[in-house]
């Protein structure tokens, strides 16, 4: 029972994402609808293994990195399906539902029991509301990505002339370009949040607010230059292909200073992981 | 004897126009000729498909030789025309074969452009005429809604009515997939020519705004203009048209480009990089290949529609493999289902006889009845027709559903007794219960 909710949402997802490679390698008209309804059911039993975790720990379920992955998956398919409210293509469910199963077998290998007693700065408010911001910002972040990867394709198939099925699979130039047209500010606003969030509850846990942890600086980086392309997109105008290689960028910089940071260069995010390289902030 | 189904007709494949363009049903608007069809001996039920390439007689009969040669002889004298005509040109398909056919007929499998949309259309209103004038029975009417849904399976389970196969309708998918919606975007079209306006009247379909035109001569910018509700400009402001426009269509008589890429850069810039997509159909070309290069250009010529056609045919051909393998499995599917159908035949006979009995009344009557208006013996046809529907609503209704095999041939069997259903004697009822048996 302990992580029954969690293994069928890890199994669904799986029997979507096989549901969806079919469907990219073979025009089955049934599998788009199973592989969607099997993610929506993945969701489901999803939702519920993170209420049963928050019942099990008696608070909000992110202390182990066990759990921030499982919630950063949820995040993913979640923002999945509501961007498939959007547009109908099943592209997008064939990038998530492979991501969040691989996110969530690689936390099923990672303890999940809660270390007894929890180190005290964890059990504040402070947790959930930092850590579920960046990841939030993490997730926007990695859906423009994909956005900018599928805009490249898209964009070469059709200066090419490459119009096949493939071409017709993918959205348009113009829907792709607007995730990352409106993903930007609020992913943007996200990581501000997050940074913030992560410096008062320093202030409030340790008496100062800002101390040049790797991560903090990281983090730093990656705001100033988020900071930049939004500067390009609307101050100068870049959009389309630009936009999109800029996002797939500063989505390189994002994965190292969630999983590369801690893993090289330690510092105080690194205090409650199972792992080498996993630590409070997920990875 | 047991019904089987019947089609005979004639395609594009089978016949050259001159005997196409002569069989045509002419007057079936609202059933008429399906109704002359429908009375031909033998023939149960019946109806007809007649579109520009194929002409097609779809019965439901127990003696398919004799019917096929009687209903050629009537298509003859519908057109005025010696069947002999026409005879060699024709395919007659019964059983599965038929069954297969109007599948794939309606599937669209079997049409000169495969997977044309219009063709299950033709057939619904087809079988929507044979309904009005009650020519279908329990056979065609469950043979057409197999074939809808067979047609249905094909369209979702299949690619082949989803790509383009035309210039201008791959035009336009290609704007979508460049631009999205087409609604708040402009048009701009630039010389003239045929198939520039066609381009431009499909686009304007989609495209919200008016469609800006460009010619050499202004005068003719603006006769074109007001054709396509548009607006004219002059030649000099051709780069302002090109800042505003979001798909330009190309047609001019122009020996030199007309389009430079140099001048695109700068009109980039003055969009502010807001994508374009050029179909440029002159020969020679007015916009410098070169422009394809550009960031957010998108250049078409009218050889790089052309091959999108060219694989989009290819490629529904490959699709149109998998919809035979739907209709091979709904045909059999099919076949099947009317072997287990005993009922039908009963159902048949009974609303025959009552039709029958409603007929010599009325004829018996003739004398008495002479005095109506044409309108009161209309009204006369329609209450009698009526009463002997109500009548027969029931228990056809109940043998439709009766329950189980066994029991639904015991209620077969005295069904035909109470009525009295001969052609449906009770000893070929027997054997049939036997059959079943076994």
């Amino acid at each position: 029972m302990d992580l029954f909710f969690f293994k069928m949402a890890v199994a669904l997802y799986l029997v979507a994402s096989v549901a969806y490679l079919v469907f990219l390698l073979r025009s089955s008209a049934t599998s788009a609808p199973v592989a969607f309804w099997c993610s929506v059911l993945g969701f489901t039993a999803h939702t519920l293994s993170i209420m049963h975790r928050a019942i099990f720990s008696k608070f909000f379920p992110l202390a182990t990195a066990f759990d921030a992955l499982s919630f950063f998956a949820w995040l993913i398919i979640g923002l999945f399906l509501v961007m498939r409210y959007r547009d109908p293509s099943p592209i997008f469910g064939s990038i998530a539902t492979p991501l969040a199963s691989v996110l969530m077998l690689y936390g099923s290998t990672l303890s999940y029991q809660i270390r007894e007693p929890l180190v005290p700065i964890l059990k504040s408010w402070w947790l959930p509301i930092h850590v579920s911001l960046a990841l939030a910002g993490n997730g926007i972040f990695a859906l423009i990505a994909v956005g900018g990867l599928m805009y490249m394709i898209q964009e070469r198939l059709i200066k090419t002339k490459k119009i096949g099925r493939y071409h017709r699979l993918l959205p348009s130039l113009e829907t792709l370009d607007s995730i990352n047209r409106r993903g930007l500010p609020l992913g943007f606003f996200f990581l501000t949040l997050g940074i913030i969030s992560g410096a008062l509850w320093a202030g409030s846990a340790w008496g100062f607010y800002w101390s040049w942890d790797p991560k903090e600086t990281w983090s730093l980086i990656t705001w100033f230059v988020y900071a930049a392309i939004i500067h390009q997109r609307l101050a100068l105008g870049w959009r389309g292909k630009r936009a999109a290689v800029l996002a797939i960028l500063g989505f390189v910089l994002v994965i190292f200073t969630f999983i590369g940071v801690s893993a090289l260069l330690g510092g105080h995010h690194a205090f409650s992981g199972t792992s080498p390289f996993v630590r409070i902030r997920g990875l | 004897m047991k019904l089987e189904i019947l089609v005979i007709g004639l395609h594009h494949s089978t016949a050259p126009v001159e005997v196409r363009e002569r069989i045509t049903f002419p007057g079936d608007q609202e059933g008429a000729i399906t109704r002359l069809i429908a009375a031909v001996p033998a023939v149960e039920e019946a109806m007809i498909l007649s579109t520009c390439n194929r002409a097609e007689v779809i019965v439901v009969t127990e003696q398919p030789e004799s019917a096929a040669e009687d209903i050629i002889r009537t298509v003859g004298r519908i057109h005025d025309l010696d069947h002999e005509a026409f005879r060699d040109f024709l395919y007659v398909r019964q059983g599965i074969d038929a069954v297969h056919h109007v599948f794939r007929v309606t599937s669209s499998l079997d049409s000169m452009v495969v997977g044309e949309p219009q063709i299950l259309g033709q057939v619904k209103e087809g079988y929507r005429r044979a309904t009005n004038v009650n020519a279908t029975g329990p056979i065609l009417n469950r043979l057409m809604h197999r074939a809808f849904f067979t047609a249905k399976r094909v369209r979702t389970e299949t690619g082949v009515g989803l790509s383009a196969v035309s210039v201008a309708y791959v035009a336009v998918e290609l704007a979508k997939k460049i631009l999205g919606d087409l609604k708040d975007k402009t048009v701009l079209l630039i010389g003239a020519g045929e198939m520039a306006e066609l381009a431009a009247r499909h686009l304007r379909t989609q495209a919200g705004k008016p469609i800006i035109v460009v010619n050499r001569t202004y005068e003719n910018a603006c006769a074109l203009a007001g054709h396509l509700r548009g607006r004219a400009v002059p030649m000099e402001e051709l780069d302002d048209g090109l800042v505003v426009a979001d798909v330009v269509i190309t047609s001019t008589g122009s020996c030199e480009p007309l389009i430079h890429a140099s001048d695109l850069k700068g009109v980039m810039r003055r969009r502010r990089f807001r994508p374009i997509f050029l179909i440029d159909i002159a020969i020679p070309r007015d916009v410098e290949p070169a422009a394809n290069e550009i960031d957010g250009v998108y250049l078409y010529n009218i050889d790089d529609l052309q091959a999108v056609v060219q694989e989009n045919v290819g490629e529904r051909q490959q699709e149109a493999i998998r919809g035979e393998a739907i209709v091979e499995e709904e045909a059999r599917k099919f076949v099947e289902w009317t072997r287990t159908l005993e009922s039908a035949p009963t159902i048949i006979a009974l609303k025959k006889k009552l039709e029958a009995i409603r007929e010599t009344e009325l004829a018996r009557l003739n004398g008495k009845l002479s005095t109506l208006s044409p309108a009161q013996r209309e009204t006369v046809e329609i209450i009698t027709r009526s009463i002997i529907n109500k009548i027969a609503h029931d228990p056809i209704a109940f043998l439709k559903k009766a329950g189980s095999r066994s029991r639904r041939n015991v209620y077969l069997d005295v069904a035909q007794r109470l009525f009295g259903l001969d052609g449906l004697t009770p000893d070929s009822g027997t054997e049939e219960k036997e059959s079943d048996q076994k």
